[in-house]
């Protein structure tokens, strides 16, 4: 792999020095390791799948079953422990969740040692946050919790791909706006963007990658649920956060009084949707840990 | 079919396929079809195909002539290559630029060349009419379900996810007081009363599953109160999602309600708010043990509570009743019971008593009841007989209970009221006894076991038999002759009177038709019937005019005899009857006259033909008293009325009867009462005796 070290701030707007299709052929290889995900991932965008289906494919991989279990059973879904089949547990979470699951499995985005600091706090943050605000746009809650999981696999890839020079600029920058600015300087595209091109080269649908791409538009009505989502998710997890007015990010959609109960939900559930997306210990979440998968 | 391809393996694609297809890309018109090349730094087109010249509309020239990244305005700087990769093909959706500047959606798909410089760029517009039109219409049913929902008067959740709700209307906001943006996700959980939410859960579950299905469930709503509703969900799918729920609520809380205080009318008194019999009975039977102890009942009867009505009016009777209801509340211990048995009666049912306390609190309660209260500017003191039980071995079932303090009140009031009795042994053994003997009689009269006697009546003019007197009799198996002296008043009191009079009047006309069979003219011309006074009502004509028609007999061969008092209980309504069965041509008798303070001047307006003179009155003849007879006799010749003389013992009588001008004379002297068929014999005797 190709990676030019971090050239230093008079270089930042010189052509990209980053070779991302690499970067990008980086993900197939992953999938190769994870042929369980990777078969859930293309199975569930289709229309006549059914829970029974991808039930069937999930049980093969057990730490991602379980994980899939406890998201259904954990406080979001209101289940309560009812969910004691896989089958119901599809159903519960919703296809395009088993997805993401799957997905973040299949980009090691569960494995903490490969992934920028904050990284889930963030994401929960983002995922629960974007759920939350979904209906005030008009978006279902669901495909929003997902926006939010997976919206920052392109950080986390670029982060593993060149982790020093990322390192700088988490360091240097510490607005996600500011962040991708230098993203893009550095790498010729940012995060939210690589995200977005992955998520379109296995087929998830326009609604979802349309958000990644005009997120930083701020006359975008179709970025605004995911801008309002990082702002929430600034707000709880960056320190010393100078706030940006909620409603100059979303189009006057919503106003500071709309994010007190947001802000509350989010801190509610953040732990446990961490937990249910990480498995239960660090140590289960070793790859390792599920060599089944490994040997497939 | 068989179907050849080629393979890299054997070779490479035979030229002429090759051409053939490169000539359908070429001229195809529905595929927008590039070749872009890497030449120098940029990407620029070398090659477009008809559909592309269309879709973007630019002359093949003036494409040759472009950069690619002009045609995808959207991609940053750098960008371009995440759509042309040199390994893989990429898909991206993005905007077209056209050659007026308009962008077309669309889904671009790039697939390099081996050599990874070259790749053909396919274009599949998204924004064709028939898509426009399939989303416009996907749109309208959209706003139509939430138009339709929104609006609708009944709470509404969708749930797309789990218990998530996805949309709540506002019909449900309404109901439990919150917001939508307070309710959607789980907030709405919240509003589920926690003891309701397992059940809910699993309900939920069922309906994710596919099934529909309701649950009873309470809503908390913001102002902390509960609506009792309804949930009915049912399974909702979405293609590509999965599983959620369509919910509609029911609120039936006011229907609960109305149905409870229902509920509470047919178990309570409405007067003074008092358990009624029938929750009594209810509340006993659930507590009653047989052939254990420790509950009691305090049966209460207010003494002369009649005189309160009946001179001070219904509305202070009610204040009475309400006043006398409020003092056994305040008296009663704790958990005691007080119920309203009826009228002017009250019964308090205890547990874990035995007689000592049970009599102590009775005489609380008559104490406390004899506090003196104003009532229609009077002081009185509610008075009342206090019957006590105490359940004993005894008592088979919860009934013989109430009962039992029923009999003792009665003891009490028998006893000289105001007082408190506790159930004696003796009086308990009468009244059961009582109670066999109504079951056997009704039995009896069911079974047609109650037979007729006949007892002539004899003119005074010749001496010859003019008619005959029905007389019941109950030959019962085990006790032998039972009295009509007590059998018909038991009648009386347990309801079975009619059924006896039918039977009575029925077998009459029954024996009159078999006689006529029999005798011919030497039958007896008529039977007199006797009707009791709970007997006089307006259906009495009717059946008598039913049971003559059965047997077919003139309405002349039938006089009804009714006692005086029975006429005098309520006199306009025993006169209407009584001229229902003249109207029909049926005689009337008043028997036992002279006991029951008939109005002279009343009298003159019945429609009677006869008068009985009471048995009493022909007694007092041995002893020289012939005033009354004397004067009833004289009384009903005035009138135009023919008299019976009852009770003719001896031949004295009789012939002093006959002078003091009796029209009839009856007794055992003259004839004893004979079962039908010796009275036939009797009448065709008497017939060849007077031939």
């Amino acid at each position: 792999m190709t990676v030019t070290p971090f050239p230093g701030a008079d270089t930042l707007a010189s052509a990209p020095v980053f070779d991302i299709e690499k970067v990008l052929a980086s993900i197939d290889t992953m999938a190769a390791q994870r042929p369980v995900a990777a078969q859930i991932v293309s199975v569930a965008n289709s229309d006549d799948t059914s829970a029974k289906a991808l039930a069937r494919i999930l049980a093969s991989d057990v730490a991602l079953a379980s994980r899939v279990m406890k998201l259904a059973n954990s406080a979001y879904f209101g289940m309560r422990g009812r969910v004691t089949s896989l089958q119901f547990a599809v159903t519960v979470v919703g296809f395009t969740t088993v997805r993401t699951m799957a997905t973040v499995a299949l980009t090691n985005l569960d494995d903490e040692s490969r992934l920028p600091e904050d990284f889930w706090d963030v994401t929960t943050g983002l995922a629960l946050a974007a759920s939350s605000l979904a209906p005030r746009f008009g978006e279902r809650p669901q495909d929003s919790l997902c926006l939010g999981l997976l919206a920052q696999m392109g950080a986390a890839l670029l982060h593993h791909n060149d982790r020093e020079g990322y390192g700088e600029i988490i360091a240097s920058e510490p607005t996600y706006r500011g962040r991708r600015w230098a993203e893009s300087r550095r790498y010729g595209i940012n995060s939210l963007r690589l995200t977005s091109v992955a998520l379109e080269q296995w087929g998830f649908p326009v609604s979802l990658t349309t958000p990644l791409k005009e997120v930083d538009d701020d006359r975008s009505m179709d970025g605004a649920l995911l801008r309002a989502a990082f702002e929430v998710a600034a707000r709880l997890t960056t320190e010393d956060y100078e706030q940006v007015p909620i409603a100059s990010l979303t189009c006057g959609r919503l106003r500071e009084d709309d994010l007190v109960p947001v802000l509350d939900q989010v801190r509610a559930d953040a732990a446990e949707l961490r937990r249910a997306m990480l498995g239960e210990t660090a140590e289960a979440d070793d790859p390792a840990e599920n060599p089944g998968e490994r040997t497939a | 079919m068989s179907v050849s391809i080629s393979t890299a393996e054997h070779d490479m694609v035979p030229p002429e396929i090759v051409s053939t297809v490169f000539y359908s890309a070429t001229v195809s018109d529905s595929l927008a079809i590039l070749v872009a090349e890497t030449i120098g730094a940029t990407q620029r087109l070398t090659w477009c195909n008809e559909g592309a010249v269309q879709l973007l509309g630019y002359g093949v020239e003036d494409l040759r002539a472009t950069a690619l990244s002009h045609l995808f305005p959207t991609l940053g700087k750098g960008e371009l290559k995440l759509l042309l990769r040199r390994e893989r093909a990429a898909r991206m959706t993005l905007p077209v630029r056209t050659a007026s500047g308009a962008d077309v959606e669309a889904i671009v798909i790039a697939t390099p060349s081996p050599g990874g410089r070259m790749w053909t760029v396919r274009i599949l517009s998204t924004a064709n009419e028939q898509e426009r039109a399939l989303r416009a219409t996907a749109d309208a049913h959209e706003r139509r379900f939430s138009a339709l929902t929104e609006r609708s008067p009944i709470p509404t959740l969708l749930s797309e996810q789990g218990m998530r709700l996805a949309h709540v209307n506002d019909a449900f906001c309404s109901l439990v007081g919150l917001r939508a943006e307070q309710l959607l996700g789980t907030g709405w959980i919240d509003t589920i009363h926690e003891d309701d939410l397992d059940g809910v859960i699993e309900q939920v579950a069922a309906a994710l599953d596919g099934d529909e299905v309701e649950i009873q469930a309470r809503l908390v709503r913001d102002d902390g109160t509960l609506r009792t509703t309804v949930i009915r969900f049912a399974h909702l799918f979405t293609p590509g999602v999965g599983a959620g729920f369509v919910g509609t609520i029911e609120d039936i809380t006011d229907r609960l309600a109305f149905e409870a205080k229902l509920a509470h009318q047919a178990n309570h008194d409405p007067l003074t708010g008092l358990p009624n019999r029938t929750l009594l009975a209810q509340y006993v039977a659930e507590r009653f043990v047989s052939g254990t102890g420790g509950l009691a009942c305090l049966f209460l009867d207010l003494d002369n509570f009649k005189v309160v009505n009946d001179s001070l009016g219904h509305t202070a009777g009610d204040e009475l009743l309400v006043e006398v209801a409020n003092r056994l509340r305040a008296t009663v211990r704790p958990g005691d019971l007080v119920a309203r048995f009826g009228g002017d009666e009250f019964v308090v049912v205890c547990q874990n008593v035995d007689e000592e306390a049970a009599v102590t609190l009775a005489g609380r309660v008559a104490h406390a009841l004899a506090q003196p209260m104003r009532l229609g500017g009077v002081d009185i003191r509610p008075y009342a007989s206090v019957g006590v039980t105490v359940q004993t071995a005894e008592h088979g079932v919860a009934e013989e209970l109430i009962r039992d303090c029923d009999i003792a009140m009665y003891q009490a009031k028998a006893g000289g009221k105001g007082r408190v009795t506790v159930l004696d042994q003796a009086a308990r053994a009468e009244a059961r006894e009582k109670l066999r003997l109504v079951a056997e009689l009704r039995d009896a009269i069911e079974r047609r076991e109650i037979s007729l006697y006949y007892q002539p009546i004899f003119s005074t003019r010749d001496g010859a038999p003019v008619a005959v007197e029905s007389l019941a009799r109950w030959n019962h198996p085990e006790r032998g002759a039972v009295s009509p002296a007590t059998f018909v008043p038991l009648a009386e009191e347990s309801g079975l009177i009619t059924g006896l009079g039918l039977l009575v009047l029925e077998e009459t006309c029954r024996q009159i038709a078999e006689w006529d069979h029999l005798l011919g003219p030497a039958a007896p011309p008529r039977a007199n019937v006797n009707v009791s006074a709970l007997q006089l009502d307006d259906n009495l004509s009717a059946q008598v005019a039913a049971a003559l028609a059965r047997h077919d007999l003139e309405a002349g061969r039938i006089s009804i005899e009714i006692t005086e008092s029975a006429l005098m209980k309520d006199p306009d309504s025993a006169r209407t009857v009584l001229q229902q069965l003249r109207d029909l041509g049926v005689e009337l008798a008043i028997d036992d006259f002279g006991t029951g303070y008939s109005s002279l001047a009343y009298l003159r307006h019945l429609p009677v033909d006869c008068l009985k003179v009471d048995r009493s009155f022909v007694a007092e003849l041995a002893d020289g008293h012939a005033e009354i007879a004397s004067a009833v006799i004289a009384l009903a010749r005035n009138l135009n009325l023919c008299t019976v003389a009852e009770g003719v013992e001896t031949v004295e009588q009789a012939e002093e009867l006959t002078r003091l001008g009796a029209t009839y004379l009856q007794g055992f002297s003259l004839a004893q009462p004979m079962t039908g068929g010796h009275t036939a014999a009797w009448f065709a005797a008497h017939s060849e005796d007077d031939a």
